[in-house]
């Protein structure tokens, strides 16, 4: 499925979770290198050699934060996803600010990291092709990105502003899942969990106008996970 | 430095207070005995001389030569008579202490101390024009110094007499003030020992005592009631915990159970469901602990319609898949306001939520942005049942925990997520009637 196998870089400290991470990551596809503390972190990074870096913030030697600031530092822009037990708005922004690409908070779903890292992959690759692209198409799914409108089958289907970015997210990364907390994040701008089901009802409503009147459902519910756009089931 | 302890302290205290008084006495007593006596020889020292001018001016200086030897009588040797020429000469004499006055005294009664400075040994005498010669008569104070002894023994036994006193009372102050303080850490030991309704009996009589224990029992209770609101919260928390914990249980037991897969696989994602919800419960409460916290710097200025506007833009969908209408209205012109974005739009949506709760058929949900009083108003206002005025003040003292037995868990953590971060703007919740329903408000000064 992966043209070529991308290296992940794990640090931390928690033997037990680095080794379902290992496992997991590497069943998805992934070739994985661990390693339990900030400076052996730093110096395998410094390499430059890995796709991407899955660090812990507390770790022995050099703190998560702080080594992503040393990495950073050297030059090196390995994309990060920060993987925290540290879990409030604040501790979230500050990770961001730090340099981080992404930020998780322990305990996390597998669904959801894996969702993240796609995400994460699918950018660095869309910043590497040449150019920004103008339209998107997701199957039958038109969406012009400068005129901001979407038709499918040729129809023309109107959209709000919000509604529109919500898609623009979902078709930038289509075929992959996006949970809810990634489109509360990247859409709203929001670190904090609403609790109540704001997300699936802003679907629901997208979801109606993207399929009322077509036979094939292309807004998909992933149990558990989160949401994928795709024309395959 | 030895440092005493307070008895003995006081206990010294009272022995010097005992020895002043009874030094103060004696001296007055002394006083008193030492004039008597001068007074007396005063008298008797002038009758004296009197009687011996008379002698001189009846038979001159052989005569009275003659009365001075006769005066002397065997064995007195207090008695002091002399005739001195104005060269300091002699002319006759009887007395122990005669060289005293081999010169040519000033005339008058006086007191004279003989031999050392600090010497018992007074004399008084008075000193007369005789023709060409003083006459100087008197005698030593013996009578006194009898007294004066007696008065020393008097002081003796009054110095061992304030040592006892002193010793008793000291004792007996430091019993009464080692009981009336063990009265206080009694309270304290069984306070500390968990009896936090322990209080200190008050004499009120206004002493240091009876203030120290006002001021206990005002911390005592103070401390009762955040004990108090405490375990209400702690309870709140437990019985919020419980449910979803059992749910949980019950869930993870049926899917164990389950024997069809994709039923299995249902009951599985219903338990992640339930783990998420216990899970957000507890970063709530980290939140809430932590915006107590909260550095300055995390608040940036922000235009607060725009922070209205976007929490509009997320919950009015919700909002309207409930089947009600919501509204925000935001007042025009707002200054922008210092504000921790995430942590009030997650307060104001809390209130949504609440609203949604309790005012499931009311019809209609407005968030109102308001101006007052250099205040900003962010209110939310439901037409569902509200508060009864009268329970307004238990519902924010208790944080919304007025709802005993709610159906969806983690309403109190909401409403005490918005008082913390409420308070982390300075700011405070308001609860008023909205005629029918409620509006729940985070006022927030605009200007700081």
């Amino acid at each position: 499925m992966l043209p070529v196998t991308r290296k992940i870089l794990i640090v931390e400290d928690d033997s037990s979770t680095a080794a379902y991470l290992a496992k997991g990551l590497a069943e998805t596809g992934y070739a994985v290198e661990t390693c339990a503390d900030g400076r052996d972190g730093l110096f395998l990074a410094s390499e430059g050699i890995f796709d991407l870096i899955i660090a812990d913030r507390m770790l022995p030697g050099l703190n998560g934060l702080a080594m992503l600031g040393a990495i950073r530092a050297a030059g090196v822009s390995t994309p990060t996803l920060v993987l925290s037990a540290l879990g409030t708005v604040d501790d979230r922004i500050d990770g961001l600010n730090a340099g981080a690409d992404d930020y998780l908070v322990k305990p996390f779903s597998f669904a959801e990291l894996t969702a993240r890292i796609d995400a994460i992959f699918r950018r660095v690759d869309r910043n590497a092709a040449e150019g920004q692209p103008t339209r998107l198409s997701v199957g039958d799914l038109e969406i012009d990105l400068l005129a901001r409108t979407v038709a499918r089958q040729g129809k023309s289907i109107s959209l709000g502003a919000r509604e529109f970015n919500l898609l623009e997210y979902l078709a930038r990364h289509a075929g992959q899942v996006v949970t809810r907390t990634m489109m509360l994040e990247k859409i709203w701008n929001y670190h904090f969990d609403p609790g109540s089901n704001v997300v699936d009802v802003h679907i629901g409503r997208l979801r109606r106008k993207l399929e009322e009147g077509f036979t094939a459902p292309i807004l998909h519910t992933v149990r558990g996970a989160g949401y994928r756009l795709s024309v395959e089931p | 430095m030895i440092r005493l302890s307070v008895t003995a302290r006081i206990a010294l205290l009272s022995i010097l207070l005992a020895l002043v008084s009874n030094l103060v006495l004696v001296a007055f007593v002394w006083k008193v005995v030492r004039d008597d006596a001068i007074d007396e020889l005063r008298r008797d020292t002038i009758e004296q001389s009197d009687a011996l001018i008379a002698v001189y001016r009846s038979g001159g200086l052989p005569a009275l030569g003659r009365t001075i030897r006769e005066a002397r009588t065997p064995g007195d040797v207090s008695r002091i008579v002399a005739v001195i020429a104005r060269d300091g000469r002699l002319i006759a004499g009887v007395g122990p202490e005669l060289d005293g006055f081999a010169r040519w005294p000033n005339l008058g009664f006086r007191i004279l101390a003989i031999g050392s400075p600090w010497s018992d040994r007074e004399v008084g005498y008075a000193v007369r024009q005789i023709g060409p010669y003083r006459l100087v008569s008197g005698r030593v104070l013996d009578d006194w110094d009898a007294e004066q002894r007696g008065i020393e023994r008097a002081l003796a036994a009054a110095m061992l007499l304030s040592l006892a006193l002193g010793v008793g009372g000291g004792l007996v102050v430091t019993r009464y003030v080692g009981r009336r303080l063990d009265r206080v850490a009694d309270v304290i030991e069984g306070v500390a020992a968990g009896d936090l309704s322990r209080r200190v009996v008050n004499a009120a009589s206004g002493d240091a005592f009876d203030r120290l224990a006002v001021r206990l029992n005002a911390m005592l209770d103070k401390t009762e009631r955040l004990m108090s609101e405490l375990r209400i919260v702690t309870d709140g928390l437990a019985h919020d915990l419980r449910s979803p914990l059992a749910r949980l249980r019950a869930k993870a037991e049926a899917a164990v159970l389950q024997a069809d897969p994709a039923q299995r696989e249902a009951a599985m994602g219903g338990l992640l469901i339930e783990t998420d919800l216990v899970m957000r419960m507890l970063s709530t409460m980290i939140e809430i602990t932590r915006a107590e916290s909260v550095p300055r710097d995390r608040l940036t200025r922000i235009d607060p319609a725009t922070l209205v506007e976007e929490i509009a833009d997320l919950y009015a969908p919700v909002v309207e898949d409930e089947g009600m209408r919501f509204d925000a209205i935001v007042a025009p012109a707002l200054p922008s306001i210092t504000l921790h974005r995430e942590l009030m739009t997650q307060a104001i949506a809390n209130l949504i939520d609440n609203a949604l709760r309790h005012a499931a058929q009311g019809g209609e949900i407005v968030l109102r942005l308001r101006l007052r009083d250099h205040q900003a108003w962010f209110q939310v206002e439901d037409h569902g049942p509200g508060i009864a005025e009268a329970d307004r003040a238990e519902a924010l003292r208790r944080f919304g925990r007025l709802d005993r037995a709610r159906s969806l868990p983690g309403a109190g953590l909401g409403m005490a997520l918005v008082e913390a971060v409420a308070r982390l703007h300075d700011g405070r919740v308001e609860l008023h009637d909205n005629a029918p329903g409620l509006i729940a408000a985070i006022v927030v000064p605009i200007s700081r």
